[in-house]
């Protein structure tokens, strides 16, 4: 007997997996279907237009913060993956008890809660004397994003093994050239998936930037605390829906890029760590 | 366990630094200290960059706002908060706000800690026409580091279409009618306040004995609340709140945003009708002093005056506020409040002992967990 | 020994890896394991006049986090969360078994398609819940407009909406390693287990169960562990009776201005929590646990 085909699928199973997905989704139909409502209701739709874009557009601090978002998503992307992907080849290929101590260091940050992170992120900075603003936000989300590289990239590592490498330093490289000419080149779709992932998360992370930020340029989901907390504005489901656009962008390409260039399994195993 | 081995040394060997850290520091306040030095210098009315204003959400019309920024070619944004302690938090942690809106008696506590700054108010035209009381009030003598924004009452707003008894009482808070449906303010002084003067206290009692029999109260109160939150013109307007402690002019704000204005009352109570004056002052921490002062001036203008109050329904003491708010008034009473009462201050908001201050935050957050 | 087949030994070939993982462990060291010390520190400390925090050593904190008024409040966090675990749990191990067995080849259409929700921020799909629950929003509209009710139910401020809000916010967390469990576990056993058990049920309990144990535990801890310090959806969803201990330790930071007070609770609870982080590294170190 072979594995279960698509033709023997319990009822039951199916069913309420059906609702599961239905539930999962509704707030997500609700949001962006009333992100065109032109009427302020949020109860009754009333006809289409982007008129909450434009509000969202026309807004200076909100069309701002948006900006703020990427830009931090960029830059903790761009340094996260550098020193997470360091993390994690040091972590597989060394064998020492400091590199072990390192490992739990690293899972440390995964299973804290963010609130935690962010006062603890909050207390260093007042008590150097740094100021919040852009730059504390972006420290911030790099310190937490650097743990999720290296999960990744690690995954990736454990099936490439050594013996390339081991290979390339027999026929004389070193092991600087034979980690930059035979392991980075095997590496690299998992490691643009992983800078992929932190981008997500650090444009849509609400919990550690709201401890961390000025008053001046807030990231987005800061500023949507402040307007569902103080208002009630259709507008949030404008900006809830362009940055689900965003997000989904950026993982999609993490998904897309390692299955274009030439990798047999897909991204979504990268990501979830599945075997082959 | 050899992983974890390592894990436990390096552990101890963290701990031991901790503690030696932790007797080097004590003492030490964790907050970074503020660049005081612009306490001293009087603010020039001048435009010197964007403006970032810092203050309680829907208080402030926002077309006022973009005509001052059109007229000036300057931007001009409002962050907001709910809460004035956080509001001091942020400004101690050196949020570069421009113009904060802080209480009477928060005015006098910034001042002592030279949070923020002077400034010559005949500078300013607009400020020639402001009730004269307000030319040395109690916290801040000679007006020199703030002026008067809007002056107010606290009372319970409800709805008309509910059927709801209401007999002008504090214990309305807890009215069977509308159970699960009524809110009080997230303030620590409002919420301790009401409750000490539904017992007959002074309303800014330091004595515990007495406040934790307010504190008694308020646990009573919290069985039939829905929820705590100052933003009274959110929960009426979207309907969750039938009755909600609330500040007068939240009542004409919540009318102007629905089709039936007249679903909104008012009501203040007679054991006691707390008042107060919210003021604007200039931060130390401000990057536009200039464009701050030059705001205010703007605001106090009479015909800024005049819709502000119309939008927002508060007293503003100064021509043009005067005229809106007597208007308002001949349309709906209940919402009245004149200069006679603020000037008697016995009750209005002062907890000027920080600890009496503390004892307060503490018997608050015990209701709220 | 020839130097150039040194394979692992020696300490020349640790300190090549060390400048690997240098910059990341000093990284998360400096600006994650130090400020928790920081939090620590401050823990023992007490408010001065003004209301800023004074590094000290004293308990009072301690003694006042035991305080019979906020021991309920971290009872209802951890209660909140073990709910939001176990429903998680019964929601997401039917779906992820469903996708993982029968998807076939859209499993990763399905496992993509279940993710998308996730991408709309947080607070925006908790907003989104506020609006539909609401007394005047769609789900009362509709319930009266079909005559299932006069009077619009109230739905939203109560601990149902909240812990509502935790499972919908979190569920992901628990699905996506219970799919990866599931997915790798061989289906010959589960055939073989058929052949050995009789029922289907007993095979789930006896084969299928044990084998996505490390799936299973991932997810637990994935949410267990945000979901107690939560405060968004307590504040959005919820009322006065459901504060939650990330509420009370944010208005310590925010309003209430006692950072001291404030790192205590985060202190406690963190310990709390360690306990179960310790537990989850033994097991995944030792591979009894999916390494995240």
């Amino acid at each position: 007997m072979n594995t279960a085909s698509a033709f023997d699928k319990p009822r039951i199973l199916r069913i309420f997996t059906g609702l599961v997905y239905l539930f999962l989704f509704v707030p997500i139909a609700v949001v962006v279907v009333f992100s065109f409502n032109s009427q302020k209701s949020l109860q009754v739709m009333d006809g289409l237009s982007f008129r909450w874009y434009e509000e969202f557009w026309n807004d200076p601090a909100l069309r701002d913060s948006l900006f703020i978002s990427i830009e931090i998503a960029l830059i903790t992307m761009v340094v996260a993956t550098i020193v997470g992907t360091a993390l994690a080849i040091g972590l597989v290929r060394a064998h020492s008890g400091a590199s072990r101590g390192a490992n739990v260091l690293m899972l440390v940050p995964l299973i804290t809660p963010e609130i935690v992170a962010g006062i603890s992120a909050l207390l260093i900075f007042s008590q150097l004397g740094i100021g919040l603003s852009f730059w504390t936000v972006v420290l911030a989300h790099i310190t937490f994003s650097i743990s999720y590289v290296t999960i990744v990239v690690r995954g990736r590592l454990a099936s490439i093994g050594v013996e390339v490498e081991e290979a390339a330093q027999d026929l004389g490289a070193s092991r600087w050239e034979s980690v930059r000419l035979v392991l980075f080149p095997a590496l690299w779709p998992a490691v643009v998936a992983a800078g992929l992932l932190v981008f997500a998360l650090s444009f849509d992370d609400f919990v550690l930037s709201f401890f961390t930020t000025g008053e001046e340029s807030q990231p987005l989901p800061v500023r949507i605390w402040s307007m569902i907390r103080f208002g009630v504005s259709p507008t949030i489901n404008a900006i809830g829906t362009l940055m689900m656009v965003v997000s989904i962008s950026a993982v999609a390409l993490a998904v897309l890029i390692p299955r274009l260039f030439g990798r047999r399994e897909s991204g979504v195993k990268v990501l979830t760590g599945a075997e082959e | 366990m050899s992983d974890l081995e390592l894990n436990r040394r390096q552990l101890l060997a963290a701990g031991a630094g901790l503690a030696l850290t932790a007797y080097g520091v004590s003492g030490c306040t964790v907050e970074r200290p503020l660049d005081r030095s612009a306490a001293g210098d009087i603010v020039e009315p001048k435009i010197d960059g964007d403006l970032l204003i810092y203050n309680w959400a829907q208080y402030m019309d926002p077309q006022i706002q973009k005509d001052f920024a059109e007229e000036h070619g300057i931007r001009v944004t409002e962050v907001n908060f709910d809460n004035l302690e956080a509001m001091v938090t942020k400004l101690r942690a050196g949020g570069a706000y421009d113009l904060i809106f802080p209480s009477s008696e928060y005015v006098k506590r910034l001042k002592n800690e030279q949070l923020i700054r002077q400034f010559d108010r005949s500078k300013l035209p607009n400020a020639a026409t402001l009730s004269p009381f307000y030319d040395n009030p109690w916290y801040d003598p000679d007006s020199e580091f703030s002026l008067p924004y809007a002056y107010y009452t606290t009372g319970i707003a409800y709805r008309t279409d509910q059927g709801l008894t209401m007999t002008e009482s504090w214990n309305d808070l807890s009215n069977p009618d509308a159970e699960g449906r009524i809110f009080m303010l997230d303030d620590f002084q409002e919420g301790i306040g009401q409750a000490n003067l539904i017992n007959g206290f002074y309303l800014n009692t330091a004595r515990t004995e007495e406040l934790e029999v307010s504190k008694e109260t308020l646990l009573m109160q919290k069985e039939g609340l829905r929820g705590f939150s100052t933003n009274s013109v959110q929960t009426l307007v979207s309907g969750s709140a039938a009755i909600t402690q609330a500040w007068n002019g939240d009542v004409v704000n919540a009318r102007n945003q629905v089709d039936d204005p007249s679903i909104f009352a008012y009501e203040t109570c007679k054991e006691g009708v707390p008042v107060g004056t919210d003021a604007m002052s200039i931060p130390i921490t401000a990057k536009s002093p200039g464009t701050a002062l030059m705001f205010m001036d703007y605001l106090l203008k009479p015909s800024n005056a005049y819709r502000n109050v119309m939008w927002n329904g508060y007293p503003q003491p100064v021509a043009g506020g005067r005229e809106a708010f007597a208007k308002l008034v001949k349309d709906d009473p209940s919402i009245d409040v004149n200069l006679e009462e603020i000037a008697d201050s016995s009750m209005e908001f002062r907890l000027e002992d920080p600890e009496a201050r503390q004892e307060w935050t503490r018997i608050w957050t015990e209701v709220k967990a | 020994m020839d130097p150039d087949l040194d394979r692992g030994q020696g300490l020349n070939q640790s300190r090549f890896w060390n400048w690997f993982v240098a910059p990341g462990a000093l990284w998360i060291g400096l600006l994650f394991a130090v400020p928790l010390f920081l939090v620590l520190a401050l823990s023992f400390g007490h408010v001065d006049d003004f209301g800023r925090g004074v590094y000290g050593f004293e308990w009072s904190n301690y003694e006042a986090v035991f305080d019979s008024t906020y021991v309920p409040v971290l009872v209802r966090s951890v209660t909140y969360a073990l709910i939001t675990v176990i429903l998680c749990l019964l929601i997401g191990y039917p779906v992820a078994y469903f996708i993982a067995r029968f998807g076939g080849k859209y499993r990763y259409v399905l496992i993509a398609a279940l993710v998308i929700p996730f991408f709309v921020n947080y607070l925006v799909r908790t907003y989104a819940w506020v609006a539909l629950l609401a007394d005047e929003g769609l789900v009362n509209n509709w319930l009266i407009d079909l005559s299932l009710t006069d009077a619009p139910i109230q739905m939203i401020n109560t601990p149902y909406a909240v812990i509502g809000g935790l499972v919908y916010g979190y569920i992901i967390f628990m699905i996506l390693p219970l799919y990866g469990s599931i997915e790798r576990m061989d289906p010959s056993v589960i055939e073989a287990g058929k052949d050995l058990y009789g029922s289907p049920f007993r095979t789930f309990i006896h084969v299928t169960l044990p084998a996505t144990q490390p799936g299973i535990l991932a997810g637990c801890v994935l949410v267990f562990l945000p979901a107690v310090g939560d405060f968004v959806s307590a504040q959005l969803l919820g009322g006065p009776d459901t504060y939650m201990v990330g509420n009370l330790i944010q208005d310590q930071f925010f309003a209430a201005s006692n950072w001291p007070f404030g790192s205590a609770l985060t202190v406690v609870m963190m310990l709390f929590l360690a306990i179960w982080m310790i537990f989850y590294l033994r097991r995944a170190t030792r591979g009894e646990a999916d390494v995240l």
